[in-house]
């Protein structure tokens, strides 16, 4: 069992890798054509994968940010990330991780509880994100938050590191979904 | 402990155009970085893997978080911040980067051009204002000369008109009063004259039969006389111009006018003869 490391590979020149892991593919696609459609001065690269670990026979980059996401109709697909986040070595969520939830815009569709997601984001110390993926404005925007975190953690942007980025967006998240 | 090797990026656009030496001087820095990160690598290449649970996660990475934070503080603080020189090229090719877009010199460099750029902008217009101005003064200049010397003949020919026209329609008509009259005068006279040659009054014929006939001693008029006296009342009385015939009329000539048409009778009273209107 290979775990993914965030500095296993010298990075190549200008580039930034993402990688999506989710269990619905036709929304990992949409994301990613969105992502890739956006002006960017670095050259991206978007990996897809429906859980961790990776087959070890593919030879891929240093991945530089990995997007979790979850679609809350589904309870499949929380179960799915939960287990490939064990595939994900520790120092990966110093702000090279970011969790990302669908589907809350149909409340009656949701089997999954908003606080669960919120929970396992706060566990892992990472940001948490809300998207109605299948709505193409509402993509687009998400798909351009996604580049500028690609490009932070990718270390593209002088003076700014994953971990200071983390640290801005851990303070706008409230901690009131801390269980007592 | 994961280094942060972010801040460390080498920045070799490759479509940079500057000084020769500013390049390899890069290229050099560039080299030296690169080699810095290889042995980074190598080290961390010997660290292990650490894999979370639910349970563990958030203690673990809060450590973690601390350490690294703090480290990353260590570093900042020794690092000095510039080690590219500004020169101009430089900051050129890093404007137009999106990355470099906060950087004071960046931004002070772009405000420099556009500065420049509306400087020479306004420049030009301002000598194609003046040289508007000085064409538009020229031809002010002309214009009102033109008007002056307009007003001046103006003036000028409106005296002339004015007083060359009154005396001159006065002289003119003088002029034209004089020569009718003199035309006038010539007529009667050849009038006169014709009249006397052609119809002369009767001499003393009246030797025979002077006691029958009550001839009154009335001086005879000649014709000329009485056309005279015909034309006078025609004129001067133009509602009444009927002359009452008198004892010197010689009744052969008014006979005569009358039967010529040159004289007609009044229609109710035949002793009064009028001279018929030829001018009208």
């Amino acid at each position: 069992m290979s775990v993914l490391r965030p500095v296993d590979k010298l990075p190549e020149l200008n580039r930034a890798t993402v990688l999506l892991v989710g269990a619905e593919d036709a929304l990992l696609q949409q994301l990613a054509d969105s992502m890739l459609k956006e002006h960017c001065a670095s050259e991206l690269r978007v990996h897809l994968a429906k859980s961790l670990p990776l087959p070890s026979s593919v030879i891929r980059p240093r991945i530089d940010l990995i997007v979790f996401v979850i679609n809350l109709h589904s309870k499949y697909s929380l179960q799915n990330v939960e287990e490939s986040l064990h595939h994900v070595d520790a120092s990966f969520f110093l702000g090279k991780v970011c969790f990302l939830t669908t589907g809350a815009g149909r409340e009656s569709h949701c089997s999954i509880h908003r606080n669960t997601v919120a929970n396992l984001a706060h566990t892992y110390r990472s940001p948490l994100l809300f998207c109605d993926l299948e709505v193409e404005d509402f993509r687009a925007t998400m798909a351009q938050r996604l580049v500028r975190m690609l490009q932070i953690c990718a270390g593209h942007v002088p003076g700014v590191s994953a971990l200071n980025l983390l640290s801005l967006l851990r303070s706008s998240e409230s901690p009131l979904l801390e269980e007592p | 402990m994961s280094a942060n090797q972010q801040d460390l990026d080498p920045d070799s656009t490759t479509d940079m155009e500057v000084v020769i030496d500013t390049e390899e001087e890069l290229i050099k820095e560039c080299e030296e970085i690169w080699k810095d990160m290889e042995k980074c690598q190598n080290k961390l290449s010997l660290i292990g893997t650490e894999t979370l649970t639910n349970s563990n996660a958030q203690l673990s990475l809060l450590i973690m978080q601390m350490k690294c934070l703090t480290a990353e503080l260590s570093q900042w603080q020794k690092e000095t911040p510039e080690i590219t020189p500004l020169t101009e090229d430089v900051l050129i090719t890093l404007g137009q980067e999106e990355n470099y877009q906060w950087m004071p010199e960046v931004m002070f460099q772009k405000l420099r051009h556009d500065l420049e750029m509306v400087l020479s902008t306004i420049q030009s217009k301002n000598e194609k204002s003046k040289k508007d101005l000085s064409r538009e003064q020229q031809w002010l200049d002309e214009q009102q000369q033109i008007l002056e010397s307009l007003n001046v003949l103006h003036s000028e020919l409106k005296n002339q008109v004015v007083t060359f026209s009154e005396s001159r329609i006065f002289n003119e008509l003088k002029a034209k009063i004089l020569s009718v009259q003199e035309f006038k005068e010539k007529l009667l006279v050849s009038l006169g004259e014709f009249l006397e040659d052609h119809f002369p009054l009767p001499d003393g014929n009246v030797k025979k039969k002077q006691k029958n006939i009550q001839q009154s001693t009335v001086q005879l008029i000649t014709l000329h006389e009485m056309i005279m006296i015909l034309i006078n009342r025609m004129f001067d009385v133009p509602h009444d111009p009927y002359v009452k015939i008198s004892d010197s009329f010689w009744p052969p000539y008014i006979e005569l006018l009358l039967r010529n048409g040159i004289a007609l009778r009044h229609p109710e009273d035949p002793t009064r003869i009028r001279l018929e209107a030829f001018h009208q």
